[in-house]
């Protein structure tokens, strides 16, 4: 394996053959010791010494210097994780209830400003009643593993994030995975989902690759299967539709599908995840939904500087107008240089490098050096054929700090790829 | 080791793996998709199927298979070289 440790990665490794299960796989360990995978390794969970903004600061991990970088990874669209107003509202939420919820939301962790955000939030979806999760991912696992049971057919997305595919590993549901935003595929995996209760889930906009679900043809083949629905917008709300509720408003169809889902963490700028539906099916999540009911309510201080993101994000459309506008700037730029972005129609802009996994690595590096904070997205996380850097467009960006990034990334990977 | 018992291994596995799929009626020319294999369930037959042939091919390999029969022309060409 040494001579081609970069052509193996994480997905080689799950199934872990050791006779002690606190030993990982034999091979894994000569694996991840290879100087070539420890340079790649070095790029992920490096240290942040600021806050999130478009000008933040890393501990570099090649070279353990601080450094000054324009921020293109981190998932604060709109800017609100650090916005003025927002701050001041967590802090004042910290100073009336503490730190942490200190329960479960059953027995004690319920405060009022959780019950207000919950109805604000289903108020906005435009459903009847709303859950909160203390995590985006919790969110989607505790979603689908209450409303789904063994016998039952949950079908997805082939893109579908993670935490939908936990969901019902968990739930005991046979899951069948149609082919990315296809309709014809869908209505093959529904054909054979007759007799037996079925949940179709997608998400608004796809977080690799920034296109949006082909809403008006999924539903169609829905209706006609008579399938329950369930959107993942977790990347598009307070972005999409005329007053920020989504891909479901964008296309005027946010009425005909059953479970709504966000996430607090990207462009609210906090942490945790919502579920809005009819109030009797949220009633029974109530009981069955374990990540709701056996974890600590989502923090206070959280919750209440969330509860002013929303109200910041929607009395005008002037941050959406913002983020659409350095959207376009940028995409212009990156078009310029000739660049694969796939197909996105949103805030999330891949620039696809292709299957050389050295290739992204090196780049990574060298982007990083000249003052650009840009991730790479390596094989089993994309195909191994597209591996790709993946923007994170924000409104924080001013036109000199998009125009540097854009010079980088012309040096670094625009002519990297030519050479 | 011929083709034939990679496919063998493969098609017992996938068997294995699903409550109503007999191993004699699976066609190699076909994919696992066909078989109504989620990723998932693919990553599992592989796997177990690799251990069986003490082999280790990198899934980034396996990107462009398209059907049983090629999964195990990939898979002789590991155990012909004493693994990977």
């Amino acid at each position: 394996m040494a001579d081609k440790a970069l052509s193996f990665s994480l997905a080689d490794f799950f199934f872990n053959d050791s006779p002690d299960v606190l030993t990982p796989p034999s091979d894994f360990q000569s694996w991840i010791e290879h100087p070539k995978i420890q340079s790649a390794m070095g790029l992920f969970g490096q240290q942040l010494l600021a806050a999130p903004r478009a000008d933040t600061e890393v501990l570099s991990s090649f070279d353990g210097k601080r450094r000054k970088v324009i921020n293109m990874t981190s998932y604060n669209y709109l800017g609100l994780s650090t916005h003025p107003e927002v701050i001041q509202a967590a802090k004042e939420a910290l100073d009336i209830y503490g730190l942490g919820a200190s329960g479960a939301p059953l027995l004690s962790g319920t405060f009022d400003l959780h019950v207000k955000f919950a109805r604000q939030l289903a108020e906005f979806k435009q459903k009847e009643d709303c859950l909160l999760f203390s995590s985006g991912l919790g969110g989607n696992v505790g979603a689908i593993q209450g409303l789904l049971r063994k016998g039952d057919m949950f079908v997805l997305d082939e893109k579908c994030h993670k935490s939908l595919i936990d969901g019902g590993t968990l739930s005991g549901a046979k899951m069948l995975f149609f082919s990315h935003n296809d309709p014809v595929s869908l209505e093959a995996m529904l054909e054979k989902c007759k007799g037996k209760r079925v949940l179709v889930a997608f998400e608004g906009v796809y977080s690799m690759d920034g296109d949006l679900v082909r809403l008006p043809e999924i539903l169609k083949v829905c209706a006609h299967y008579k399938a329950a629905t369930y959107i993942d917008e977790a990347h598009s709300t307070l972005m999409f539709g005329a007053n920020g509720r989504g891909v479901g408003e964008h296309f005027g169809l946010e009425h005909d599908i059953g479970v709504s889902f966000g996430t607090f963490s990207k462009s609210f700028g906090g942490v945790g995840g919502f579920v809005c539906s009819n109030a009797r099916i949220i009633a029974y999540l109530k009981g069955y939904s374990s990540p709701w009911n056996f974890s600590c309510a989502p923090s206070p201080p959280v919750v209440g500087g969330l509860m002013k993101a929303l109200e910041v994000a929607t009395r005008d459309s002037s941050l959406r107008d913002l983020l659409w506008k350095n959207v376009a700037y940028l995409k212009k730029g990156l078009q310029d240089l000739k660049l694969d972005l796939g197909k996105s129609e949103s805030q999330v802009i891949p620039i696809i490098i292709g299957s050389s996994g050295e290739k992204l690595i090196q780049f990574a590096y060298e982007i990083q050096r000249r003052g650009l904070f840009l991730q790479p997205v390596d094989f089993p996380a994309v195909p191994a054929d597209s591996r790709r850097f993946r923007i994170s467009v924000s409104t924080q960006f001013t036109k000199e700090q998009m125009d540097t990034a854009l010079n980088i990334i012309e040096d670094v990977i625009a002519k990297g790829l030519r050479a | 080791m011929t083709k034939e018992a990679v496919i063998e291994v493969i098609k017992k596995n996938i068997a294995a793996n699903s409550d109503d799929i007999d191993a004699a009626s699976i066609d190699p020319q076909k994919s696992m998709k066909d078989y109504g294999a989620n990723s998932l369930d693919m990553i599992e037959v592989v796997s177990t199927s690799m251990r069986e042939l003490k082999i280790k091919v990198p899934r980034s390999e396996l990107t462009d298979i398209n059907n049983i029969d090629e999964l195990a022309v990939k898979f002789l060409e590991y155990v012909n070289k004493g693994n990977g």
